[in-house]
This record gives C-alpha cells, sequence and structure tokens, in this order.
C-alpha cells in the first residue's frame, strides 16, 4: 500500500511538471507576446522592447522558465493586467467561494445518489425503478441556468423561503455562516450530479446483485439488506470512485453559470471575466490550478480504489 | 420416508423471461439418507443444477418452483418463508459453487467470508467465529489459516480458493453439503485434492451429500448412488456401481458410449448423440429423449414413459429406476451396441515431417511500459526451450495442467506470437524470420481452431461474412467462388447451407464450434492448431466434433496440433503426445507409449490422478499432490522437482537433458525415468 501510494504521488509530481511546462508555453505563445497583450496595439517598438527587459522576457527561454518555475514555487503566478493584483491573491478570494459550493455539491450528490442508486436497482424494473429514472433523465437534461430560473422562481420568489443570493462573505467560515442563502445555489449544482450519479450507481450495483458472490452470501443464510451492506456496497462504489475524480476538476473550472446566476463571484466568473478582458497572466494561473486539481483529482481516485479494491493494492 | 433427510417429490420449477417461460424442472423425484453421497448428472441445460438451487430456494431471477415439495427434516423448503429458509442456509445446508473466483467476494477478506455464517447462525461473538473460522481452514487443508485470513480472494490459487469455498459451506457443520461442479473449473490434479478433501470431511463430519456434475468421472467413486437427469426429469437413478456397470436408460447408455476413455481403440469412431436436448419452452409429448433416440418407437413419442421401480438384480439389490420403454438389455455390452462402425480406410500418415520446433521460449516481461526495467529483469518463463517434431498427417496432442504454456505454444506456431528464443520450421522454413507478406501467406497454411468460438466470432456478422473473411483476406476467388467454398465448408462440417444468412448467437455450442472448425479449414491450410476444441462441450457433442475432426483428417489429410488439458481426449485421438509442465516439454513420444509405459513422474502422476469413469477401478499409483509453482520464478534444475514423489538432489542443480531410455521416439527429461524393470511395473 505505502508502495503503491509513493508510486502514484511520484507520477503525479510529473504530471505537475509536464503542466508547469504547457502553462509556459502557452504564455510565450501570446500573439505578440505579453508585451503586445499589455500594451496595446498601438504600443511603440520601444516601448515593447523596455516592457520585456522590465519582465525579464528577453532572456533566453530555458532561462526564463526557471524563473517562472521559481516564481509558481514560491506561490507567485504573476500580477493581473487589469485588475492591478496578484494573480495569487485574486485566486485566493475566490477559490475557497468555489470549493465550498462544489464541494457542497458533491456531498450532497454522492449522499443522495448511492441510496437512489441502491433503490432503483433493488427495485429494478418496478414504479419506483420507473419514477426514479424519469426524474434522473429530467435533471440530467434540463439546463442549468434553466433548473437555477425555476428554483429561484418557486423557493425565493413565490415561496419566499430561500435568498436569491448566495452569500457574499469573504472566508469559508462567513459563507457556511449562510446556509440558507447556499441552499440554492448548492441545490441547482447538485441535481444534475445526483441523476448522473445515482444512474452509475444503479447499473453498479445491478451488475454486483448478478455476481456469484452475492449467490454465495445468499447460500450462507445473509438476509438481502445485510448482502447489500456487506458485500454489494463496497464493490459497487468502485466505479463511482472514477466519477468523484473526474468530477473534481469540471467543478472547479465550471461552475461559471451558477456563479453569476446567484452572484457568487468564484473561479468560473475570474475565469470568464479574464478571458474578455484578455488578462493572460489570470487566465494561466486559473489554468494552472485546474491543472493541479486535474492531478490531485485523480490521485484521490486511486488511493479511493486502493482502499476499496483490494486486488489493485497488490498489482502494483 | 422418515429416515430420509432430504426427499424430493415431483418438483416443478419455472424460469420466466421476458419472452418466455422455461419449464426447467417437470417432476423431479429424489431422495436421500443422513450421511448418503447422491451424485445428479447430466449435460448441459437438464435441470441439474435447478435441481441443487431449487433445495435452497436460490433459483435465479424469474424462477420459481410451481409445484412439489422439498422436505428437509420434515420442513417443506419448497413452500418455507424467507427466514426459515435463510435459518437453513448454510447452517444446515452448506452449498459449494463451480467457479471459486467469482464465488467468492473479492473485496473481503477471507476470514470474514469463512466466519459470516458463523455470526448468522450461531450467534458467536467475532472473535469465536474468527477461530472456527481459521479451525476450519486448517480442516481443508490450508496452509497456514492464520495468514491467509487476513488475505483476499485473489492472493489465493484456485484450488486453494476452493478450499476456502468448501470452509464456508462446513463451517457451520451442516448434515448436507450440495456441491455444483465443486471441480469442473480446477485443473486435474488440483480437481484430485479437492475431490479427496470432500470425501475425507464427510467421512468425518458424517454428512450427507449431492454432488452435481456433468462429468461421469467425477461421480464414479464419490457417490452411493446417481441420479441421471434429462431435459428437466430423472431419466434413470440406480446405486452408482450397478448404474455404470448395466445402465438401462437408452440416454444413460448414450452418454457412456460417447466416452472416449470407453471407445475401443482409437480407430473406432466414438457413439454420438444426434441433435440437441429438447427447449423445454413447451412441454414435449411423449419420451424427452426420443427424437435423439436410436431405440424410439412410434409408443415413445406417443406417450410418456414414467420412471418404473425395479429391484437391481446385482449386489444388495437396492433400487434401480428408469424411463423407458425399450430399455437396454442387461446382458449386452452397452457401449458396443451404438458405437458406429470403423471406417475402411485407415488415416494416412507420412514420416515427411511437417513442423519443427528447435529450442523455441517465450518469455513475457513482467513490468512492461516506458519505465520498465531492461533485459534479465524478471520474467514470465511461459514456455523453456521446447523441441519437438510434427509429421505431416498426424495429430500431435500437447496435454498439461493450466498455465503449463500449451496455448502459448500453440499461438506461436500459428504465428500470433513471436517466440523470445529458439525456432520454429514449417515446411523447413523458419516462420520466426518471416516478413509481413511472407507470414500473410505462411497464415494460408496453419489455422487456429478456438475454445470458444462464440467469443472468436464477430456477433454482429453473419456466418457467411464469417467464412468469406479470410478469403477475402487472402485474395482467393471471385464472389461467386467464394460463395460455392462457404457452401462446401458448411456440407463438410455438417451444417445446413442456409447457415451463411444466421449470427453466431443462433447456434449451440457444438455448432458453433463446427463452424470454428470450417473457418479454420477455409485456406485449406496443412496444419490446424486446435487449443481445447472440445473442453466446452458435453459429452455427446464433444464425440460429435471429434469424430468430424477424424473424419476430416482423413479426407484431407490434415495435420493437428491438438492442445488439451483432457488426458482421455488426447489419448483417444493423438497419434503422439507431447506433456507439457511449467512451460518445459517432460515427455514426448507416441501416444501408446507415453500413456501406457509413461517414463515422467509428472505424466505418471497425471495419470494416477485422472477420475475414471468407472466406479470399480482400482486406486492406482500415487496421485500427484501439492500445486504448480509461479511461471515467474520456476524451481531450479528440473522444474518438476517440487512436486516429484522421487525427486534427488541432483534433480535442484542440474536440468535434465532429454534422452530415450526405453524406445527411438519416446524421449523423456528426468534424472530418474521410470523405465519398467519388467513387465507392467512402472510405479515409483
Amino acid at each position: 500500500m505505502t508502495r503503491f501510494l509513493i508510486k502514484r504521488v511520484g507520477q503525479a509530481v510529473i504530471v505537475l511538471f509536464l503542466v508547469s511546462i504547457i502553462v509556459f508555453v502557452l504564455l510565450h505563445l501570446l500573439p505578440g507576446g505579453p508585451a503586445r497583450a499589455i500594451l496595446g496595439p498601438t504600443a511603440t517598438p520601444d516601448s515593447i522592447a523596455h516592457f520585456n527587459h522590465q519582465q525579464g522576457y528577453d532572456r533566453s527561454l530555458p532561462v526564463q522558465y526557471v524563473q517562472y518555475l521559481g516564481r509558481l514555487l514560491t506561490g507567485d503566478l504573476g500580477e493581473s493586467y487589469k485588475l492591478n493584483q496578484s494573480v495569487t491573491s485574486l485566486i485566493g478570494e475566490r477559490l475557497p467561494k468555489t470549493l465550498v459550493l462544489t464541494g457542497l455539491a458533491i456531498v450532497l450528490a454522492a449522499i443522495l445518489a448511492i441510496p437512489l442508486g441502491i433503490i432503483q436497482a433493488v427495485r429494478r424494473g418496478k414504479a419506483a425503478d420507473y419514477v426514479l429514472t424519469g426524474a434522473a433523465f429530467l435533471a440530467y437534461a434540463t439546463p442549468v441556468f434553466f433548473l437555477g430560473l425555476i428554483l429561484i422562481l418557486v423557493f425565493s420568489q413565490q415561496l419566499q423561503i430561500f435568498p436569491a443570493e448566495a452569500p457574499q462573505a469573504d472566508t469559508i467560515g462567513g459563507i457556511l455562516s449562510e446556509l440558507p442563502a447556499l441552499v440554492l445555489p448548492v441545490v441547482t449544482m447538485a441535481l444534475g450530479i445526483i441523476a448522473a450519479f445515482s444512474r452509475y450507481m444503479r447499473s453498479a450495483v445491478l451488475d454486483n446483485l448478478s455476481e456469484e458472490y452475492v449467490r454465495t452470501a445468499r447460500a450462507k443464510g445473509q438476509s438481502e439488506a445485510r448482502i447489500m451492506a456487506r458485500h454489494v456496497l463496497r464493490n459497487a462504489l468502485i466505479p463511482l470512485a472514477t466519477l468523484l475524480g473526474l468530477y473534481l476538476p469540471t467543478l472547479i473550472s465550471g461552475a461559471l453559470v451558477v456563479e453569476s446566476m446567484f452572484n457568487y463571484p468564484g473561479m468560473g466568473l475570474l475565469f470568464w471575466n479574464s478571458a474578455q478582458g484578455s488578462d493572460f497572466p489570470v487566465l494561466l494561473g486559473v489554468t494552472l490550478v485546474v491543472g493541479v486539481a486535474t492531478v490531485i483529482g485523480s490521485l484521490i481516485t486511486d488511493i479511493a480504489y486502493a482502499v476499496l479494491d483490494p486486488r489493485i493494492r497488490s498489482v502494483s | 420416508m422418515t429416515d430420509k433427510l432430504l426427499t424430493i417429490e415431483d418438483l416443478h420449477v419455472e424460469i420466466a423471461s421476458r419472452a418466455r417461460t422455461v419449464h426447467a424442472l417437470d417432476g423431479v423425484d429424489l431422495d436421500l439418507a443422513p450421511g448418503e453421497a447422491l451424485g445428479i448428472v447430466g449435460e448441459s441445460g437438464c435441470g441439474k443444477t435447478m435441481t441443487a438451487l431449487s433445495v435452497l430456494g436460490l433459483l435465479p431471477n424469474g424462477g420459481r418452483i410451481t409445484g412439489g415439495r422439498v422436505l428437509f427434516d420434515g420442513t417443506d423448503l419448497a413452500a418455507a418463508a424467507q427466514p426459515v429458509l435463510r435459518d437453513v442456509r448454510g447452517n444446515t445446508i452448506g452449498m459449494v459453487f463451480q467457479d471459486p473466483l467469482t464465488s467468492l467476494n473479492p473485496t473481503m477478506t477471507i476470514g470474514a467470508q469463512v466466519a459470516e455464517p458463523l455470526v448468522l447462525h450461531t450467534g458467536a461473538t467475532k472473535a469465536e467465529a474468527w477461530r472456527k473460522a481459521e479451525e476450519t481452514l486448517r480442516l481443508v487443508g490450508m496452509p497456514q489459516p492464520g495468514e491467509r485470513m487476513k488475505n483476499y480472494p485473489h492472493q489465493l490459487s484456485g484450488g486453494m480458493r476452493q478450499r476456502v469455498a468448501i470452509a464456508m459451506a462446513l463451517v457451520c457443520e451442516p448434515k448436507l453439503l450440495i456441491a455444483d461442479e465443486p471441480t469442473t473449473a480446477l485443473d486435474v490434479t488440483t480437481q484430485h485434492q479437492i475431490l479427496e478433501l470432500i470425501d475425507e470431511l464427510r467421512d468425518r463430519l458424517g454428512m450427507a451429500m449431492i454432488l452435481v456434475t456433468h462429468d461421469l468421472g467425477v461421480i464414479a467413486k464419490r457417490v452411493d448412488k446417481v441420479a441421471v437427469m434429462y431435459a428437466g426429469k430423472v431419466a434413470e437413478r440406480a446405486g452408482v456401481r450397478p448404474l455404470f456397470a448395466a445402465p438401462r436408460h437408452r440416454y444413460t447408455q448414450a452418454l457412456f458410449a460417447a466416452l472416449p476413455e470407453r471407445a475401443a481403440d482409437e480407430s473406432q469412431p466414438l457413439a454420438t448423440i444426434p441433435g440437441l436436448p429438447p427447449s423445454l419452452v413447451v412441454r414435449p409429448t411423449g419420451c424427452r429423449f426420443a427424437p435423439r433416440c436410436a431405440f424410439a418407437t412410434d409408443e415413445c413419442r406417443a406417450a410418456e414413459p414414467e420412471l418404473t421401480d425395479a429391484l437391481d438384480p446385482g449386489e444388495g439389490g437396492g433400487e434401480h429406476a428408469f424411463a423407458c420403454f425399450h430399455p437396454v438389455d442387461p446382458e449386452t455390452d452397452p457401449v458396443a451396441e451404438v458405437v458406429p462402425p470403423a471406417p475402411e480406410a485407415a488415416p494416412v500418415r507420412t514420416d515427411e515431417s511437417l513442423l519443427t520446433l528447435r529450442e523455441v521460449a517465450k518469455e513475457y516481461p513482467l513490468n512492461s511500459g516506458p519505465f520498465a526495467r531492461r533485459k534479465g529483469a524478471a520474467a514470465v518463463s511461459a514456455v523453456a526451450g521446447v523441441s519437438l517434431t510434427v509429421k505431416r498427417g498426424e495429430t500431435f496432442g500437447i496435454v498439461g495442467e493450466s498455465g503449463c504454456g500449451k496455448s502459448t505454444l500453440g499461438r506461436m506456431v500459428v504465428g500470433l506470437e513471436a517466440p523470445t528464443g529458439g525456432e520454429i520450421r514449417f515446411e523447413g522454413q523458419d516462420i520466426t524470420a518471416l516478413g509481413r507478406k511472407e507470414l500473410r501467406a505462411h497464415r494460408r497454411e496453419v489455422q487456429l481452431m478456438f475454445q470458444d468460438s462464440y467469443a472468436s466470432m464477430d456477433p454482429r456478422s453473419r456466418v457467411g461474412a464469417i467464412l468469406r473473411e479470410p478469403l477475402v483476406i487472402q485474395g482467393i476467388g471471385d464472389r461467386a467462388a467464394q460463395d460455392a467454398r462457404i457452401a462446401e465448408l458448411l456440407d463438410e462440417v455438417g451444417l445446413p447451407r442456409g447457415a451463411v444468412d444466421r449470427y453466431p448467437h443462433e447456434f449451440s455450442g457444438g455448432q458453433r464450434q463446427r463452424l470454428g472448425l470450417a473457418r479454420a479449414l477455409a485456406l485449406s491450410p496443412a496444419l490446424v492448431v486446435a487449443d481445447e476444441p472440445v473442453s466446452a462441450l458435453d459429452v455427446s457433442v464433444q464425440a460429435q466434433i471429434l469424430n468430424l475432426m477424424r473424419d476430416l483428417q482423413r479426407d484431407k489429410g490434415l495435420t493437428y496440433l491438438f492442445i488439451s488439458h483432457d488426458l482421455a481426449v488426447v489419448r483417444y485421438l493423438a497419434d503422439t503426445v507431447g506433456v507439457m509442465y511449467l512451460g518445459k516439454l517432460v515427455e514426448t513420444g507416441p501416444a501408446e507409449a507415453v500413456f501406457g509405459t509413461p517414463l515422467h513422474p509428472y505424466t505418471r502422476g497425471l495419470l494416477d490422478t485422472v477420475n475414471e469413469p468407472d466406479p470399480t477401478a482400482e486406486p492406482t499409483g500415487t496421485p500427484l499432490g501439492g500445486e504448480t509453482p509461479s511461471a515467474a520464478a520456476p524451481p531450479s534444475g528440473c522444474r518438476f522437482r517440487t512436486r516429484c514423489p522421487i525427486a534427488q538432489d541432483i534433480c535442484a542443480t542440474t536440468e535434465p537433458p532429454p534422452a530415450e531410455p526405453t524406445a527411438a521416439g519416446h524421449r523423456v527429461a528426468c534424472h530418474f525415468p521410470l523405465v519398467p524393470a519388467g513387465p507392467g511395473a512402472a510405479g515409483a
């Protein structure tokens, strides 16, 4: 197990290193270089040369890369062109917000989707299965903005139970202290994920229920409920672990619609606004963070696999 | 009736799927006294497994008992509620299933799985259950049971897993053990060990047993009485000795006659049962076996024979019941009566060597990928220095247990894998040195026939397209010529020409194997490598395929490299035999010499281990113990020495060179070959 972990973490570090190279190359592929991007199309060659010298862009690429890597390691992602703020502090402000939102959405989705999937599998072909399957497809097919609008209309405008605006605090503690305001954005985000997860869970449980080890458990005299809890659940969670890992990066980068709908300035809005304003250091900073999240996501998946499945532990 | 442990009366089971309802069991009557062992035999789909499963109420989805009773210890399990059934399962009735890998939970430790029934049924604490589980594992012969308790199923070998499954079934000391094909997924030597273990445990614990199997060899010496099932009914029921000595039902007779072990000699074709068992969707009228029976009359087709009670005239006068209007006369030889006559023309064998292997080796690196270590790193030695010669027109049989490298060898001969050492010469040409184009031409001459023809055919291709493909790839003939060739092939393997428009899934297992043979023959090859071509088939169908392979060999002068784990089949079909163990060819020679006077202790052990379908056969020699070591770390010197009863120090240090101590052509690689000292002395 320890060897497995060391191996996987080592691989993750190598991938992160490659990510940093790609982001660095992207930085230098900007049309006309970063100077043109910042100073605008009317900049004189002199001012560009001055800017490049000032920023160190006139040195050789390897030297620049080493400097870039050095800055990365000290947490310096450069300065935003537009917001007059360091990229690190910008991401530092926005990331916790997104993490709270997506984290809660994923946790909620997992908590609901696992039992829902089990119910569908156990009641396969019966009314409960059809109703839940229909609901899952409906939730999956509804665009997030439309779902959000309906939720706002019903729960905020009509029933006035939850506010239509997400918490505006800047710290995690502050955001969490306004729980009612989190309900609508989290639910909006979670519904689609619940739909997807529960479908996966349903088919994983069905697959496992037809396995012969379940028949063996029945032949031991075990009850159906305990067969599910003791035998099937763990085996059925293995495919779900992959799905969770895959969701992590998408949720860090892709909460744009929910964020803008509930006025919740997280990573999605930051990325969107920077793209609109050609704020390249911020864009690349966000790209790097999402890259890191992807790598960490797959690392978590691998570890979850190893915890759930003893066969993987001993192979590696 | 009260002295019976289990009584099954007029049991009816239906299995409903979306499209149809199958009457899987249609009035089954069986009984079992405490401590007695009953064998249920029959071919696939006859209802033997359904009978076993319905005792515990474990029928598959859509299955239910529609009539009859299953009395166990005074309780009717067929009508019992779930809690009553759960109390019996794993407690007073234990069950062992066929595949020990899939029937264990992959993510639970062995200990937890073995202890589970105890916690459920005896109210033992976790610690007590754990202790008892360890004790039971020791009882089933698990080495270091304490360590193994913490292992997961994938860390054990197949034989050890089946021991775990048996421990699970026995941990509550049941009165009845139901074993459903418990050894079918295992190697010959492991099979023997497991059967011995079950025997011994039955003696010690005094439990009754139902042993369900398709293999007549398995039940011959393990049970007291046998029920032969056909199409959801019991066809014949008798003590094991009377049944094997004088089967009365025509189906039982045909089953025995189809066994390659019972063939008088190799030139004689095997008896086959034409056609297929009925589908059981519609209840057949008349005797269910009548459409396939050579002795059927109008009476058989009109009325269904009842299971008649007749006392056995032989030993003890036990019950011998059979459902047949025209039973076998107990005075005649049941096999000779139905075996077809031998063809006049003997097969043509030549002395011209077609295929020569010299020191062929294949190693698979253990670590792959960009960071794998270089040469000299850990590797699995699948085939290690095999040399042999196959003559044109003969059948060369390769036998060995799983993992001995026999399939890898076959794949190298066909050119699907490149050897890592040695050379393979086909018609004098070294095929390892062939370029792409030459290799394509070579493939015309050497074709492969697979064990699982269904898995090896594109399920979305029609048969016509499957048979045409090799012709198209090799650019043979125009469309019309190809059509003619396909029709000819179907004729040759005995399939209707209309088959071209059908898909593989529409055929039965035996028909698919015919298709596999037709595809292999499409290019008129000189050599067909047949890798376990009959191991997935029932005995009667196996006989059909073996006969067909022989007929085609005689007509076309084909050469076969016949790979199998089944000694009886190889003995029947092969002219020359090679015995493989852990990547090495340990013995090779004419079939009658190798099987008659084996020189290598492994061959001797294999032959002693085989379950003869004869309850009166005396146990010979010493069956093989232990397990095959890993091919990733084969033993030094002679690879067999770790299991060899006569191994000496030299065996660990020096690899035995091949020698021919008795007759030319009968080669053995052993320091101490079992050269017979006098007539008949062969044991060690």
